[in-house]
């Protein structure tokens, strides 16, 4: 597997030299470090706190059949936020698992033992809708990744299904080194403004300007935002992610998932001990070509610098575990269905 | 029954969760925020309560909020202040709650909580008087409370019995000792509400030449009440708190910075021994009243460790018992204990043996914390962590002490501490000037193995708490010169095997090692920073400031060589 030629790695961080949107200094150090450094010593963002969150969940405790809707993905941080809703919080939760056919069996295995160990509902949802425009992306040759349009598509989905089921809460198990603040839960997760997304999120948009000539996805949404605006006007829903409220790190829930709902890792996933989709191999291929990182490892590197991982810990985890058949296996599935 | 205590919006807010089974997490606010004395809603401190408690607010069935009269409105409600009788009063003809609060709190508790059910309110002595004797060993004592320093009531005393308290006597504002002590502090050119504490160890090095005339100002009486001449003070209006007759009596003010001439220790010294006669004469009042033989004591002044090694020492009372958070920050525990004992009559279950209610981290989270700074994270089993930690005290070195849960209260007793060699005559300067940055006339306190004190200290009782000043042998003074006040003697700390046992077998290998069964034991951290609370807190102290050793839960940080080579 070609992921051409080597780049020097922050010092401190796990994210490589990558211009123009990452820069390593003189000594080492990348300019996202930098840039957080600064900010650090600048702003004093007050902490999210459990009381804070339990007080969000009591405004929608109880209120109609289901009163929120959780995100679930059979990996271990969307796991735990499945069990902390109905074991910790004690609210009535509907699970929601969305499958575009690239799904691993342990995942949905994993998500569906959670559901019956809880006894919670489960809305499991597969479709073969989104595989054009996922083999169409690779076919393209873009830079884009493949994991944005995605995870635009599963949150418009999930928006959806809370309108349709009247949830008024919806619950992600995104970590801390996904998120960051208040402002950013509205934009789900992943602040695609950020500077070491900056090349990465306009390959993105270029692809999905593309669609706009395409039948099949011309009402694509364009951008998450987008996704977010269209869906409020139907129904409001807030989101949110116990991860940021807790001051626990994932190898502490972990422990207890596997305990109380028979959670286990997936045997192939990137990165190492994670619970993702098999496209997600081509994604992370097609980002290390052309950027030489992924969004993990700028998820990776906030928590480094958060303290909630150790640098050796990512870097390990980062490492390349796939190989050229699993990308072969991936791309042979992308292939239209014999007709 | 599960019940979250707070004290909150005067100085050094708390929260405190108390449940059934021995529940008992509480922690100040300041060492979640960071504010040193954060008089903020203690939101942080309630949040790392219910999570160490393994509870969320939904567990909680009432909030118990801590009441007390603020010196903010002094001046609004000096009139009618002025009208108030002398002398103890009944408990009934308490000063008038502060209905704003009470109207208050409760939309403050939906705003930041959601919270919905109960808010109880307990006020000011009750507060401090279950914060000591419902969490203390005894079925019976006596319970008397002094206000801190700088506060508004003042003094109060009764008894306690199994779960309920009977308050029998107070005096109020403004006959305050708490008050007084302020007024001299501040004219002797320290702040208000931070200085105190200086003002007791500079009492050491003065004479207390001017105690008769303090004794006049006080309007001290045999009973220990005390009626203020308020001739020679003017706390109604701004500026300085003393008069110009107070002035006229001892003499113009210091310049805050200048140098401390003998006027001012003699002050200094006058002003602790009157303070040490009116809580001896109290406690002997209280004793006259009660014939009970335990005490249990709260409030703020119960903080001062000299006047409490005078009262174990010079009056009737056979056992007492501190609290170690005696100040505000307790006084949330006390709610709580009010509520779940007093009004819901549950049996009380834990008796304070430790001071060791805050959080604690799990070892994963210091590994991070040490790895994020670039620093090794290797683990020692304790047997040698204790070895090579006290071979590096004895050779000069500082070390910052992490484990456990954290402390409740103004002391670091082995769980958040900065240890050092006490026989080393040049360790207060050597710590003064590389990390704690104090005034040279303060001394530090020191952790001594229970089981040795009786050979090294004139009085062979427990003391956990470091809550005591008590007089070294003569004998052994020479031997530990950095861990002993100018008069003879040392607040110290007794650690035993089953209270610490880490802590303890640290010691023991110091003892082991040096024939001294004591280290130096000063909070952890940065004068003016709170003391650390997150393994992130500690590992930041201890890269910031001249700390040679770091042992971080199991993981032992050494910055440097070793001094000398290990054994
Ligand atoms: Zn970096």
């Amino acid at each position: 597997m070609d992921l051409g030629p080597e780049r020097p790695i922050c010092k401190r961080c796990v994210l490589p030299h990558s211009p123009p949107d990452i820069v390593l200094d003189a000594e080492g150090v990348c300019s996202i470090c930098r840039q957080e450094e600064a900010r650090q010593s600048r702003s004093d963002d007050p902490p999210l706190l459990e009381t804070d969150f339990v007080r969000l969940l009591q405004k929608h405790r109880g209120k109609g059949t289901h009163d929120c809707l959780v995100m679930c993905s059979g990996g271990k941080d969307s796991t735990a936020a499945l069990y902390y809703m109905k074991r910790r919080y004690r609210m009535n939760p509907l699970a929601f698992m969305f499958d575009h056919g690239f799904e691993q069996q342990d995942a949905i295995d994993n998500v569906r033992r959670a559901a019956d160990a809880l006894g919670v509902d489960l809305l499991f949802y597969r479709t073969d809708a989104v595989r054009g425009l996922f083999r169409k992306m690779v076919v393209s040759g873009s830079r884009a990744v493949l994991c944005h349009p995605c995870s635009i598509w599963y949150m418009s989905l999930t928006f959806e299904m809370a309108a349709r089921f009247d949830i008024p809460l919806i619950i992600a198990g995104w970590t801390k080194g996904q998120s960051a603040r208040p402002g950013v839960m509205t934009r789900c997760a992943c602040n695609v403004d950020a500077p070491e997304y900056r090349s990465m999120g306009e390959a993105t948009k270029a692809f999905l300007k593309t669609l706009r000539d395409d039948p099949q996805y011309r009402d694509f949404p364009s951008s998450m935002e987008e996704a977010v605006a269209r869906a409020r006007k139907r129904h409001h829903a807030t989101v949110l992610s116990p991860h940021w409220f807790l001051d626990q790190a994932a190898e502490d829930y972990v422990e207890v998932i596997r305990r109380e709902v028979g959670w286990r890792p997936v045997a192939e996933s990137y990165p190492a001990g994670s619970t993702n989709c098999s496209l997600n191999f081509l994604s992370v291929w097609n980002s290390l070509r052309h950027f030489g990182y992924t969004h993990y490892h700028v998820e990776m590197a906030k928590m480094v610098r958060q303290g909630l991982m150790t640098r050796e810990e990512a870097l390990r985890a980062l490492e390349v575990n796939f190989g050229d058949e699993t990308l072969a296996r991936v791309l042979e599935r992308l292939e239209p269905p014999a007709k | 029954m599960t019940v979250a205590g707070l004290s909150a919006f005067y100085h050094d807010s708390a929260a405190c969760v108390a449940g059934n089974g021995g529940l008992l997490v509480a922690a100040q606010e300041e060492r979640l925020d960071r504010v040193k004395g954060s008089a903020a809603f203690p939101g942080r401190a309630l949040d790392a309560c219910l999570q160490a408690a393994g509870i969320t607010i939904m567990d909680v069935d009432e909030i118990a909020f801590y009441e007390k009269p603020f010196l903010k409105f002094e001046r609004m409600l000096a009139d009618h202040l002025r009208a108030f009788p002398f002398s103890y009063a009944s408990f009934r003809r308490t000063m008038p709650a502060w209905l704003g609060e009470r109207l208050v709190l409760p939309l403050v508790l939906r705003r930041n909580l959601g919270w919905e059910r109960p808010v109880r309110f307990v006020t000011h002595h009750l507060a401090h008087a279950a914060s000591a004797f419902l969490v203390s060993p005894f079925e019976e004592a006596a319970v008397l409370t002094v206000d801190g320093v700088g506060e508004w009531t003042t003094t109060a005393w009764g008894i306690g019995r199994g779960t309920s308290i009977e308050i029998r006597e107070e005096i109020r504002y403004p006959d305050s000792l708490g008050l007084l002590y302020t007024a001299v502090t501040t004219w002797l050119g320290f702040e208000a509400n931070r200085g105190e504490g200086k003002v007791m160890a500079l009492g050491g090095f003065g004479r207390p030449v001017l105690l008769d005339r303090l004794r006049q100002v006080a309007g001290l009486r045999p009973d220990g009440s005390f009626r203020l001449d308020q001739s020679f003070f003017r706390f109604e209006r701004g500026g300085v708190m003393w008069s110009p007759r107070f002035e006229r009596e001892f003499g113009p003010p210091r310049v805050p910075g200048s140098d401390l001439g003998e006027r001012y220790l003699d002050m200094a010294a006058s002003l602790q021994a009157l303070l040490e006669e009116a809580m001896l004469a109290l406690a002997r009042h209280v004793h006259e009243r009660t014939g009970l033989r335990r005490l249990c004591m709260a409030g703020g002044v119960a903080l001062n460790c000299a006047a409490n090694g005078r009262i174990l020492e010079e009056t009737p009372f056979q056992e007492v018992f501190v609290q170690p958070a005696a100040g505000d920050a307790g006084a949330a525990l006390g709610a709580a204990a009010v509520i779940r004992h007093c009004v819901h009559g549950l049996p009380r279950e834990v008796v304070m043996r430790d001071a060791f209610l805050g959080p604690e981290y799990p070892v994963s989270r210091m590994r991070r914390a040490l790895a994020a700074r670039g620093l090794p994270t290797t683990e020692v089993p304790p047997e040698e962590m204790q070895r090579r930690v006290a071979d590096r005290i004895a050779s000069g070195a500082v070390v910052g002490w992490f484990q456990g849960r954290m402390e409740f209260g103004p002391r670091a007793l082995g769980h958040r501490s900065i240890l050092a060699d006490p026989r080393n005559p040049a360790m207060k300067d050597i710590l003064n000037a590389r990390v704690k940055h104090r005034e040279p006339f303060r001394p530090y306190g020191a952790s001594v193995l229970a089981e040795e004190t009786g050979a090294w200290f004139e009085r062979d009782t427990e003391s956990p708490f470091m809550l005591f000043a008590v007089r070294v042998r003569p004998e052994q003074r020479s031997r530990v010169p950095s861990a002993l006040h100018v008069d003879g003697t040392c607040r110290h700390q007794t650690v035993t095997p089953e209270s610490d046992p880490l802590y303890h077998g640290l010691i023991r290998q110091f003892h082991g090692l040096t024939g001294v069964p004591m280290v130096i034991n000063t909070s952890f951290n940065d004068n003016n920073e709170p003391i650390v609370c997150t393994p992130e807190d500690a590992v930041a102290c201890f890269l910031k400031n001249d700390l040679d050793v770091l042992a971080l839960g199991p993981f032992l940080v050494e910055k440097g060589p070793p001094e000398t080579a290990s054994p």
